[in-house]
């Protein structure tokens, strides 16, 4: 017999060190050991049992791969990390000893400059790796680039931020890349694809964020460190596979004046054909602006229209001429076919690129700018202009300008009182001397389109352009749904009318509601008719229910009834028998109910009453069509339920284990699903009786 | 000096009476020396002319007696009296009080000081002459010198040299209290106690105080101790953590020996004149300098200059932005299954829409409740930044596992089991009711045609019935009491013959009327007659060897049953509950679960010789039913736990099953012989594969109560069980035919339609010949066909 192995030094117990290990094997402080891991991607680990691993009797929390750690005992930093505590050491006693030249000379000189590179390179050893880690580090600098600066967050991490999203963003409207876009309560999200990796990131609104004092930005500022460095290089990669210079040039002047995407000027590299991206031309030529706006202003009418026709069948020919290699769509012919989930229309970047290719858009001042901007352009519009209110330089043009197609507002539709017809062109004129813009607001200028924000954002998620009227000014605007959501089985989706999703449970409720309403309001009504008619008419229509279940039980126990015996539990066994699957007969059934009802209509003819109402066969036949639809996706639930009884009854007890498992959380998702039918039903029920 | 002294003292001991006096005079004058300078004179005279001198020739004078008078080993002593020599001379203490240093050496305390001790030592000199006068031999023979009364300590300055010193030890003094003396001197006598002093003495003393009164008394003397000024003055500095000598300078000045103006010595370690190299400019350091040049001409080097703010500025910002692409030559890492990146955040639903569809939206009870929550329960977004640095902790903090979380349809968890549809045709619904049984049904057969039923009930009859009609064609009463407990027709084609179990008895009838045809009624006839024939010839031989009684009577029954059908009666000891045709029709196997002896329980008859056989002298457990294998000599038994396979041939023990049901209902055996359905009253039905084991291969548990009876359809791959809940349940049961595949096990569909009577539902059920038809036969009564 060997000698008893001692705890703790074989296997899982090897494999995994706690936390106050693993910095007292590194000798750094818990800080470093922080900033260490948050650089090096390192993460804790749950091992498979805690009580094998820990050595110690106390329950031991964080866990780290043993590996890990000895793959931090080799790293660069560390070194940089003991400089910096010997230079704090230095400067504390200099501070010490009242030498603050001293002090500010060691800062200045022996500060060791941490690079980040060779982690980079190490945690995305390629640069697809890097686009599938973006989602974070876009949110992350998004949201630092939008926080006011403190003293926690210096104003130079902020303009770094700012700078680097904003180059990210000059990629994606060069390319194109960007796919969809999403209003949120939390900001707008945004998703791109690059190199075929969707990279989905959140933007807060331009609103001062309001964070709470339990937030370290001292973390936060350790992942924003790592974030820029791989923002950077990942944007030299991609400034460099389109040929741009990076970093571009940028004007800090006009940033400061609020140009934020203008600042950048894009330069192609070794020489080729100097292009310039069109919203940096008319930085500073905004009199000229107003001055050739005036000109087109003072033309008639019909000329910009035909020059904006011109235009515009100018595109569609290119487009005629160009082979288009977007995807065509795929419509099926035979209803009854499988359709094939197609790819989204916009998921190709020369849709994108097409999009708003045509039109000039002006943003209004209370339009959001900056997303509008970003969005539009990636979306192939060239010319955004906006009031000048929103910065003065990259707009492409003032609200005057006759080219504008479209206008963005988001304010409320207030008529102006109409000004008397004779006195336009005097206005005009007198716009014109004044130099005022010769729009007041909601003033509208005709052959413009009018619409609001949501537009965009739905246009493009979409993938075509929307009808416009329905985001005019003032309209109620459509639901904004997120594009990212898939349709699940049962899950609610509000894009699909109500009946579609509803299951024959609701269904059979709401009819049962809707018959209560009915007959509420058939009273109301038929109180002045004499109440008997009606009344005899739900008696027979409750009839057709139970005669239905006595076809069925003549159908099921046919046999039985040649002994003309009555069995005393009948109805159990009747039920028992109809489980058999003999739902064919419900159909007849309601085939024979309509039968009745003429019947019973003919009858009430015979009898001299009024026949009823034409309203009520029409309400009936609908009823009537309800019924056959009820009955069908009854006798198909309850095929299913067969089915899966006997499946489960051939499966394993795992299987089957599981199988309940997911059957139970499924019914809860259906749960939330069926509540918010509930409220939609509820709510179109509201708007039909209003 | 006192040291001095005491080095004298020590070389007084060594007895060399002739040295000793010239010692002694040296010493004199050195004690002179020192009792002049305690007289405190002059400072001066003795810190630098009298003490250089005088220690000089003393020293002189003592290295020469040491040298020529002892063995003592002077080196140290030399030093020691050098160094007190030195301090002598360095710290100028004229005033050391020499009984000091006496009494370090001596051993005595300061408190045997005697104020007067300082003041005459010239006295005390001078009557001090130590000789001995005369020599004694002592005991041991040897010389013994008798020296004069010595004072015990005669070069202090004490000056009660009148009193002898007492020498009582370190005994306190009160030890002498009651005797007349108070110790003894050093040649033993007595030392008488001082007188007191009156107390007018005393009183006069405390008026007025003499001076250095300390009112202490010297404990050796008994005297009244008192102090001189200058030992005030030392006690006083004592005090004061001040030396003790008057004028010692604690920090003199250094003394300059060998430094300083004048004194400097010139001591070259080399006097080698200087080498031409130490004028000579280097070579080597002219080359790199001339390289240096060389390349500041070159601009390689470029001057210092310092680093600007717009540098520094410049510099940062070449770090700040990438300026090469990191991945120019990207290698990909294979996927590691430790590494597990960051889950995404998944995308937003349509409920964070800033203007979602009105259902998402809170209706007005959803608002009343949510403002009903308290403040920190509500539920709502506001903190962006927070929900940020949540997931950034999420990054760094939260170990990451990989879960396999079954994001699939569960349906596809099931089995794909084949659709009923494809595997028709099977019985579904119920096509005909035979009635007319009073009480339960216990039985029924169907004939090998597939034309009748025969069922057999609690009412004791035997009835027959048209399979699709339902019409009763003939009935027979067998019993008024007992129930017919099974009906069996015979297997065979040619002839129509029912067995049916009656109590103890076995009827074998061939029904009458149009069901069977003339020549199926006269073979019928034939078979049952032609065993009585057999038994007659054969009866005495079996009788005379055997010599047992009969097990079962085979007789004709009585002539109205004759009439009426019943041809042939056994009648066995107990009542038979099961009877299974062999496939052949001759043989037939009863089984009588509630007989006394096991060994009679299942018997195996032979129809054409009206034999009855008991094959097992003993069995293992309660028989339940038998059956035969379809092609082989093979017989299972059922017990209530188990299945034996016997070889009926080689009577031998074949195979035993072990279904680990607890009562065993009914077996059913494939018609190709390599599968076996076991139903139990414990609600399972097991099916075994006769090929794989003792276990079952598949354990089906559908019924919630107590199966009574289960069928393989005879051609078509279908099996049935009857339950007493009431229900039937129909299965698709394929078997291939070779032995590498599985069966496969579809259930098809549950049969409803049979009532439960007192907690009994179904009884039996049996297959049509060739359709796929089912008769079952309930306890209402009643037996319904399945088609």
């Amino acid at each position: 017999m060997g000698r008893e192995k001692k705890k703790g030094t074989s296997g899982s117990a090897k494999n995994y060190l706690t936390r106050s290990q693993a910095v007292r094997k590194l000798q750094i402080s818990l800080a470093d050991f922080r900033r260490l891991c948050i650089f090096k991607g390192i993460y804790p680990r749950e091992p498979r049992s805690k009580k094998r691993v820990s050595k110690s009797s106390t329950p031991s929390t964080t866990f780290y791969y043993t590996k890990d750690i000895h793959y931090l005992l080799h790293e660069p930093l560390l070194n940089k990390f003991r400089d910096q505590k010997s230079l704090a050491k230095k400067i504390s006693k200099a501070l010490g000893r009242n030498e603050v030249s001293d002090a500010s000379r060691l800062e200045r000189n022996l500060k060791p400059r941490m690079r980040l590179d060779h982690i980079i390179k190490e945690r995305y050893p390629t640069f697809v790796d890097a686009l599938r880690d973006l989602d974070d580090a876009l949110s992350m600098l998004f949201l630092f680039a939008n926080l006011p600066s403190t003293a926690e967050v210096p104003a130079k991490i902020i303009a770094k931020c700012q700078r680097l999203t904003l180059e990210f963003e000059h990629y994606l409207i060069r390319t194109h890349s960007l796919r969809k876009s999403f209003l949120s309560i939390k900001g707008i999200y945004y998703q791109a694809t690059i190199q075929g990796q969707d990279i989905l990131w959140l933007v807060p609104y331009k609103f001062v964020q309001r964070t709470g004092a339990d937030v370290d930005y001292r973390i936060m500022a350790t992942f924003v460190e790592f974030y820029t460095t791989l923002l950077g290089f990942v944007n030299f990669r991609l400034y460099t596979s389109i040929g741009l210079v990076y970093p571009p040039t940028f004007d800090s002047k006009s940033e400061e004046q609020g140009a934020e995407l203008g600042a950048f000027q894009l330069e192609p590299r070794n020489g080729e054909e100097q292009q310039q991206i069109e919203g940096a031309m008319d930085v500073e030529t905004n009199e000229k602006a107003q001055a050739e706006a005036d000109r087109l202003l003072s033309l008639p009418e019909e000329q910009s229209e035909q020059n904006g026709q011109g235009d515009e069948a100018d595109g569609v020919e290119d487009a005629e001429e160009n082979p288009s290699s977007a995807l065509d769509t795929f419509a099926s012919i035979d209803e009854k076919a499988d359709t094939l989930l197609q790819p989204s229309a916009t998921a190709d970047s020369e849709t994108a690129g097409k999009l708003f290719e045509n039109f000039t858009v002006f943003l209004s001042r209370e339009a959001p700018r900056n997303p509008l901007e970003f969005i539009l352009k990636a979306f192939g519009c060239k010319r955004v202009g906006w009031d000048s209110s929103l910065g003065e330089p990259g707009a492409y043009c003032s609200e005057d300008d006759t080219r504008i197609t479209h206008q963005v507002v988001d304010r409320p539709d207030i008529p102006l009182p109409s000004p008397p017809l004779t006195d336009g062109e005097v206005d005009m004129d007198v716009d014109e001397v004044d130099g005022m813009p010769p729009t007041k607001s909601n003033e509208r200028v005709p052959g413009r389109i009018y619409v609001q924000p949501q537009w965009v954002w739905d246009s493009i998620n979409a993938g075509q352009l929307q009808r416009p009227d329905l985001y005019a000014p003032g309209a109620t605007l459509p639901p904004h749904l997120s594009p990212w959501v898939k349709a699940k089985r049962g899950a609610y989706d509000p894009t699909l009318s109500l009946a579609e999703q509803e299951t024959a449970a609701e269904a059979e409720m709401e009819d049962e509601e809707d018959e209560i309403e009915e007959g509420k309001a058939g009273e109301e009504v038929e109180g002045v008719r004499g109440d008997g008619e009606a009344r005899k008419l739900e008696e027979a229509l409750k009839d057709e229910e139970d005669g239905g279940m006595d076809v069925n039980l003549a159908g099921s126990e046919d046999d039985e009834s040649e002994d003309d015996e009555v069995e005393p539990n009948g109805e159990a066994a009747v039920d028992e028998a109809e489980w058999g699957g003999l739902s064919g007969d419900e159909v007849e059934d309601i085939g024979d109910s309509a039968a009745r009802q003429a019947q019973a209509e003919l009858e009430a003819e015979a009898l001299g009453r009024t026949p009823a109402p034409a309203s009520t066969s029409a309400k009936d036949k609908r009823k009537k069509e309800r019924e056959v639809a009820q009955a069908k996706r009854k006798r198909d639930e309850r095929e299913r339920l067969e089915d899966i009884d006997r499946r489960k009854g051939m499966a394993s007890r795992k299987f089957r284990k599981s199988y309940e498992k997911m059957a139970y959380s499924n019914a809860r998702t259906d749960e939330e699903a069926e509540k918010l039918r509930a409220k939609r039903r509820k709510i179109e029920r509201g708007v039909v009786k209003s | 000096m006192a040291q001095r002294a005491g080095q004298k003292r020590k070389v007084v001991e060594v007895p060399r009476p002739e040295e000793d006096s010239g010692v002694d005079e040296e010493l004199d004058n050195v004690v002179l020396n020192g009792a002049l300078s305690d007289d405190g004179e002059s400072e001066d005279e003795f810190s630098t002319e009298d003490g250089d001198g005088d220690v000089d020739g003393d020293e002189d004078e003592l290295d020469d007696d040491e040298i020529d008078s002892d063995e003592i080993p002077s080196s140290e002593d030399e030093d020691d009296i050098r160094g007190q020599m030195e301090k002598l001379k360095t710290n100028g203490r004229p005033k050391t009080p020499p009984e000091k240093l006496m009494g370090s050496d001596t051993g005595h305390d300061i408190n045997t000081f005697s104020p007067e001790t300082p003041m005459k030592p010239l006295e005390v000199e001078g009557k001090k002459r130590r000789t001995f006068t005369r020599i004694d031999v002592d005991a041991n023979g040897e010389p013994r010198y008798i020296y004069d009364e010595i004072e015990p300590n005669y070069d202090s300055d004490d000056s009660d040299f009148l009193v002898p010193t007492n020498t009582i030890g370190d005994i306190p003094l009160t030890y002498y209290d009651e005797y007349p003396h108070i110790g003894y001197d050093i040649n033993g006598r007595r030392i008488a106690r001082p007188a007191k002093g009156e107390a007018l003495d005393s009183l006069l003393d405390s008026i007025d105080i003499p001076e250095g009164w300390t009112g202490l008394t010297d404990p050796n003397t008994g005297k009244p101790m008192q102090l001189t000024g200058a030992d005030l003055e030392i006690l006083k500095k004592l005090t004061r953590n001040e030396a003790p000598g008057e004028g010692y300078d604690p920090y003199p000045d250094m003394v300059e020996y060998f430094t300083g103006k004048g004194m400097e010595m010139t001591m070259p370690l080399s006097a080698a004149p200087e080498p031409k190299r130490r004028f000579v400019p280097s070579m080597h350091e002219h080359k790199r300098v001339m390289k240096m040049v060389k390349a500041i001409k070159e601009g390689r080097i470029k001057p210092y200059s310092k680093p600007t703010e717009a540098d520094r500025e410049r510099e940062e910002a070449e770090q700040d932005f990438a300026s090469f692409d990191i991945w120019a030559n990207e290698i990909p890492r294979p996927d590691h299954p430790m590494n597990i990146p960051a889950p995404k955040l998944p995308p937003p639903g349509y409920e964070e829409s800033y203007h979602p569809p009105p259902e998402y939206l809170p209706d007005k009870q959803e608002r009343e409740a949510w403002e009903q929550q308290d403040e920190e329960d509500r539920e709502r977004y506001a903190k962006l930044v927070k929900e940020k640095f949540e997931r950034c902790l999420d990054l760094y903090l939260a170990p990451r596992v990989r879960r396999s979380k079954l994001n699939i349809d569960p349906e596809s968890l099931l089995p794909k089991l084949p659709d009923p549809n494809e595997l028709r045709p099977f019985p579904s619904v119920c096509a005909t009711i035979y009635k007319g049984h009073e009480g339960r049904i216990r039985s029924l057969s169907i004939e090998s045609y597939g034309k009748y039923v025969a069922t057999g009930g609690d009412d004791g009859t035997v009835r027959v019935w048209e399979i699709v009609s339902g019409k009763q064609l003939w009935r027979i009463r067998l019993s008024s009491s007992e129930a017919v407990n099974q009906v069996s027709w015979q297997p065979s084609r040619e002839t129509c013959i029912i067995a049916a179990c009656c109590g103890e008895q076995v009827h074998f009838i061939v029904p009458q009327g149009e069901i069977c045809n003339p020549e199926q009624d006269r073979r019928s006839r034939e078979v049952l007659d032609s065993g009585f024939g057999y038994a007659a010839s054969n009866a005495t031989k079996t009788a005379a060897g055997v010599d047992k009684p009969s097990s079962a009577n085979w007789l004709r029954p009585s002539q109205t049953l004759q009439d009426k059908g019943v041809l042939l009666t056994i009648t066995l000891r107990s009542s038979p509950k099961t009877l299974a045709w062999h496939r052949r029709g001759d043989y037939f196997s009863t089984v009588s679960p509630s007989t006394t002896s096991t060994s009679t329980a299942v018997a195996v008859h032979t129809l054409s010789k009206h034999q009855t056989q008991y094959p097992f002298r003993r069995l293992k457990g309660l028989a339940q039913t038998v059956c035969f294998h379809p092609s082989k000599p093979l017989f299972f038994v059922a017990t209530r736990q188990s299945i034996r396979i016997y070889d009926l041939q080689q009577q031998r023990l074949e195979k035993q099953l072990q279904p680990g049901a607890q009562w065993i209902s009914a077996i059913s055996l494939h018609p190709l012989g390599s599968n076996l359905l076991v139903s139990s009253y414990d609600k399972r039905l097991l099916w075994h594969d006769l090929d794989l084991g003792a276990t079952p291969y598949k354990t089906l548990r559908y019924h919630s109560k107590a199966i009574r009876s289960v069928q393989f359809h005879p051609s078509l791959p279908l099996f049935a069980d009857a339950s007493d809940d009431g229900t039937l349940q129909v299965f698709h049961g394929n078997v291939m035919g070779d032995s590498l595949d599985n069966a496969t096990v579809v259930p098809l569909k549950v049969l409803r339609g049979h009532k439960v009577v007192k907690n009994l539902g179904v009884l039996d059920v049996e297959w049509h010949p060739r359709e796929a038809w089912c008769v079952s036969a309930g306890a209402d009564g009643v037996a319904r066909l399945w088609t």
